[in-house]
């Protein structure tokens, strides 16, 4: 198994791709598609794997610097990385890379650099391509399908993986369904979301062969640097006067702020997380009743919900039972957080389960937000339940 | 096209940034020039037009048409856009508020349309 390094994505393909097999990045026009395979590349040259680039509509030196913005410095791993430039022959340009197309409207020559490349590569390698679609553009549809049936083949007899990157520009339909339905052994499709509320990107995988395909898509954002991050655009904090969901906001996030007076939030905190590939926003609820107004009005699409508690006050618990109700939680996945376990006459989560009356699925975590003990593994268990395997 | 519309209202002088949300404060787009962080900004700002329209219905005077935020280095204005959105623009302190105005109600009409 070739893992991609996009977040989440290695747990639905299980583990990544595997050693022959072939996979599409099947990006829709105009969401941010290229940074997949150069992810893709990155994330196994850094693993210690060989790695190749087919540069087809940029120039390498370019390219280089479009991975350095991601903070991925490719020629840190010598040898190991290698462009095929299929590029600089378009516009007359010398090129000093390892592999250069000589005529990039022919396919066949493309062909025949992979192949070198191929038996080059110590195994098992990965291959890269830029884009499909550039290629296909100088080529011809036809002649590119049938050369990606070929080099597909070499994959497999060579022990590599191939990742393509293709962008569905208005391609004839049987082109486009060839590519996302069947010459490669799994296709992830990149889309935008318009028209909808939440305007933003996501990813999810449409085929894999050797797995049980996840029907479940992942919005995502692109840092720079950082590359592609699993993005939760709102998790709610919530939790009664007092128990500590600002501080439990501020140990979570790289950067937070809060509206409070006399210390205690009167409108909202809001936080970014970057954590483990995923980013997320963070809304902090006010919790006195005088409030809840802006409670209900910072609720509304919500994918997750930690419920916050001070571990030591079981008479607030039913104020905090009353605050998941306000929010509209219920049927959102929902994270109980048992804080300030490290105060005097602080009762267990299964004390607390007992109080609240919750069922055994809920989660109820141990924390202490003040030294940030058990914040990330809220976090994480909370971002598990969101985006489900 | 939300960026069209923020673009459009970029031209207008002394408009320094502009953004769409929810109104629950989830970002739509914005047109920041790298003034700061626009998630923050937005939430920031839902926050403050949410607040105001329940003061004022709570005095039984019905939901403000805007919030008008005046400082020594800018002025800030938030408005409701359709049922769902709001819009926000921050000026120059300078700025002329008659024309923002006007041209705002006309981005939050075409803003509600398109959602």
């Amino acid at each position: 198994m070739i893992a991609t390094g996009i977040p989440k994505l290695d747990d639905y393909l299980h583990g990544g791709v595997p050693i022959g097999e072939t996979l599409v990045y099947y990006a829709h026009p105009g969401v941010e598609g290229a940074v997949f395979g150069m992810q893709s590349l990155f994330h196994a040259l850094s693993t210690g794997i060989s790695g190749v680039y087919v540069a087809s509509s940029t120039e390498p030196r370019r390219i280089r610097e479009q991975l350095g913005e991601f903070g991925w410095d490719v020629d840190a791993y010598g040898d190991r990385f290698a462009i095929i430039d299929a590029f600089s022959g378009l516009i007359g340009a010398d090129s000093h890379e390892r592999y250069v197309v000589a005529d990039p409207g022919d396919v066949r020559s493309l062909t025949q650099c992979i192949h070198n490349a191929m038996e080059d590569l110590r195994e098992p390698g990965v291959l890269v391509f830029e884009s499909l679609s550039t290629i296909m553009d100088l080529c011809g549809e036809s002649e590119t399908l049938d050369a990606i049936e070929e080099w597909n083949q070499y994959a497999m007899l060579y022990d590599h993986v191939m990742i393509y990157n293709f962008t569905a520009w208005p391609y004839s339909d049987d082109t486009l369904l060839s590519i996302k339905e069947n010459i490669c052994d799994s296709t992830v499709s990149v889309g935008g979301i318009v028209g909808d509320v939440i305007f933003g990107q996501y990813f999810g995988v449409l085929k894999a062969n050797w797995t049980d395909v996840v029907r479940k898509y992942i919005l995502f954002k692109v840092l720079k640097p950082g590359g592609v991050r699993a993005y939760i655009p709102k998790i709610l904090v919530t939790g009664p006067f007092d128990a500590g969901k600002s501080t439990f906001v501020h140990a979570l996030s790289t950067r937070a702020v809060s509206v409070d007076r006399f210390g205690t939030t009167i409108a909202l905190d809001h936080g970014h997380v970057d954590h483990k590939g995923f980013a997320a926003d963070i809304f902090g609820t006010p919790g006195q009743e005088r409030f809840d107004p802006i409670i209900k009005l910072l609720s509304g699409e919500a994918m997750g919900v930690f419920l916050v508690l001070d571990s030591t006050r079981s008479e607030d618990f039913a104020r905090g039972k009353q605050m998941l109700e306000i929010t509209r939680s219920f049927g959102l996945p929902v994270v109980i957080v048992a804080n300030k376990q490290d105060c005097d006459g602080a009762l267990t989560p299964e004390n607390i389960r007992d109080k609240l009356d919750m069922p055994e699925n809920i989660l109820i975590m141990p924390a202490v937000a003040t030294t940030g003990e058990g914040v990330f593994e809220a976090f994480e268990t909370l971002i598990d339940m969101v985006t489900g395997v | 096209m939300l960026g069209k519309v923020l673009a459009d209202l970029g031209k207008i002088g002394d408009v320094e940034a502009s953004a769409v949300a929810t109104r629950d404060g989830l970002l739509m787009n914005a047109d920041m020039h790298n003034m700061g962080d626009p998630e923050m900004f937005v939430a920031m700002s839902a926050t403050m037009l949410g607040a105001a329209e329940t003061a004022t219905t709570e005095l039984n005077k019905g939901i403000p048409n805007r919030v008008i935020v005046e400082s020594d280095n800018g002025k800030l204005i938030c408005m409701g856009s359709g049922p769902k959105a709001l819009l926000v623009v921050m000026t120059a302190p300078e700025a002329g508020l008659g024309l923002v105005l006007v041209e705002m109600v006309k981005a939050t009409e075409k803003i509600g349309k398109l959602i």
